[in-house]
């Protein structure tokens, strides 16, 4: 079909960009508040960024928050990797894949809830570790469908040649598909690490002792209500994540999760 | 051979073993706690149905009316802005084109909604943009009171929340449609209106109802935004399950989510056997597999 740049065509062009601004409109007060002089008429400060490093439990929580980031990251790109293996190997691809995409469609507070009861029965009372488990379990369906994706444009032809070359599934597998898929681990690594810095509420349930970013800032609101202060550690966790989307999309991975062309030059 | 086995099967039934041990389990264990009973703070295995009782009789069924309709209202409204979207990034324009705009429509989503949600109670305020703007305008007076704190405002989070993520099951499944199907509809002679409302609107189905799933499950079990935009004593069927936390009754909190994951799982059933979920799937899945 030949496209006509049509008055139609831009006016939708124009309707897009109309969506895509109020869908990031939210993300500019924090930033605006977060710089605010506490008397009026005063310049920009960035007095309540400086705020933020003298409390002793937010530095606690940014600790945890990195801990558990790294964590997840690493947990979900593995067994999100599996779970691509997984639906192209076994049988029932549907049924695996139903089964990794399930968190997704689980109310975050059902989920939350349902983690704490078992991990109350189970006798498991690991903060950092509960917190790791479903913030992974969250972050799984995103890592596993992100691998598949990239999976899906990789020719197997490619490991038939290996295997006839002499190599193990292992070594095919470490020295030809996973160079080729490189966008997809990295995608999912990233998506898994924004991910779990911004969970709330799966966290908030099970979290025991030990406070995240998120579940500080949650519990802070319910006692005090919100603060320039507060307002500064959203803006950067804004700044973070919208860093961390760019440096994937910048670093190497010229291609979206959403539909990538694996470029067989990428070697 | 040892590790020839581990390759072959160990790694693929890592993800799977989690899935079952951290999702599964656990949301089976709801079910079976919501028939226990609750002696003093301890839970004790039984069954009984005294907090389905407690749940269908109380006001929480009013929660759960109006989680529905606004849930619906939500779907329905996010449904109506997404596939247009969907539709246009999947036809119109170059794949680079749309691959990019999807990419931006993600990291709105990926930014915490608790933190938009503050965001939108600002632009929406009595002393917000929203009506700050519209005053300077001329087109109000005073400031707008239902903007803030009200079922619309409720909406609005609840749209901007979901909508986006609306996109990506809509545009997966229009940008699978043979395009043959249409250019022979076009050929035999049926205009376009008639060609969408019959073979594209048609096939896109299932992208559709996959979307609709998914936002209207989880405006359902919404509870941050409630409580941030519609004001004092707003609630969700979140909240309902988080208060009956609160207060320790875990069965309560149990039950009433075994109601929210009944729903969508008839839901998810109804999706599963309505379509052939390959014609979706094989997008992402390699048939013949």
């Amino acid at each position: 079909m030949p496209r006509r740049r049509s008055a139609t065509w831009f006016l939708s062009w124009c309707g897009l960009i109309a969506v895509l601004f109020v869908i990031y409109l939210p993300l500019v007060p924090p930033i605006l508040f977060s710089v605010t002089p506490a008397e009026p008429g005063g310049v920009l400060t960035l007095q309540w960024y400086l705020a933020l490093w003298r409390d002793p439990v937010l530095v606690c929580a940014i600790g945890t928050s990195l801990e558990v980031g790294i964590v997840v990251a690493a947990a979900a790109t593995i067994l999100g990797l599996g779970a691509a293996m997984a639906i192209r190997s076994l049988r029932v691809p549907r049924l695996v894949l139903a089964l990794m995409l399930l968190p997704l469609f689980v109310p975050g507070v059902s989920m939350g809830l349902a983690t704490a009861l078992f991990f109350r029965l189970a006798g498991f009372e690991i903060s950092l570790a509960k917190i790791a488990i479903v913030q992974t379990a969250w972050a799984l369906p995103f890592a596993t469908l992100i691998v598949v994706t990239a999976m899906s444009t990789f020719d197997p032809a490619y490991l038939e040649a290996a295997y006839v070359s002499g190599a193990g599934r292992w070594r095919a597998f470490v020295d030809v598909e996973l160079p080729l898929i490189r966008s997809g681990i990295s995608g999912a690594a990233t998506f898994s690490l924004i991910l779990s810095f911004n969970e709330t509420v799966r966290t908030a349930v099970v979290q025991g002792p030990l406070n995240t970013v998120q579940t500080y800032i949650w519990s802070t609101y319910k006692q005090v209500g919100l603060s320039p202060a507060l307002y500064a550690l959203m803006s950067l966790l804004i700044l973070l994540t919208v860093a961390l989307v760019a440096a994937f999309v910048v670093g190497g991975a010229r291609t979206s999760p959403a539909a990538s062309g694996v470029n067989p030059r990428g070697r | 051979m040892l590790r020839r086995l581990l390759a072959r099967w160990a790694f693929p039934a890592l993800p799977i073993g989690f899935a079952v041990v951290f999702v599964v389990l656990p949301l089976a264990l709801t079910i079976a706690v919501s028939f226990w009973t609750r002696v003093g703070l301890v839970v004790r295995p039984a069954f009984t149905f005294t907090s389905y009782e407690a749940f269908f009789a109380g006001a929480r069924l009013l929660v759960f009316e109006r989680s529905f309709l606004a849930s619906i209202e939500a779907t329905v409204l996010g449904l109506l802005l997404a596939y247009p979207i969907a539709y246009f990034l999947a036809f119109k324009v170059s794949p680079r084109a749309a691959r990019t705009v999807l990419l931006l429509f993600t990291v709105p989503f990926l930014v915490n909604y608790i933190i938009r949600a503050f965001a939108w109670t600002w632009l929406l305020g009595r002393t917000g943009l929203i009506n700050t703007l519209l005053m300077a305008s001329g087109l109000t007076n005073e400031p707008l009171d239902w903007l803030l704190y009200s079922d619309v405002a409720v909406l609005i989070g609840l749209v901007t929340s979901y909508m986006p993520f609306m996109i990506f099951p809509l545009w997966l499944s229009l940008s699978g449609i043979d395009r043959r199907l249409i250019q022979a509809s076009w050929m035999l002679g049926a205009p376009p209106a008639r060609t969408f409302l019959r073979v594209t609107l048609p096939l896109s189905l299932p992208g559709v109802f996959a979307a609709a799933i998914f936002a209207f499950v989880g405006c359902f079990g919404e509870s941050a935004i409630p409580v941030i935009m519609g004001g004092v004593g707003y609630q969700m069927m979140g909240n309902s399950i988080a208060s009956a936390m609160d207060v320790l009754n875990y069965p309560l909190a149990a039950a009433i989510s075994t109601v929210v994951l009944g729903a969508m799982m008839s839901l998810l059933l109804v999706w599963y056997l309505a379509f052939d979920a390959r014609a979706f799937l094989g997008m992402i899945v390699r048939p013949g597999k």
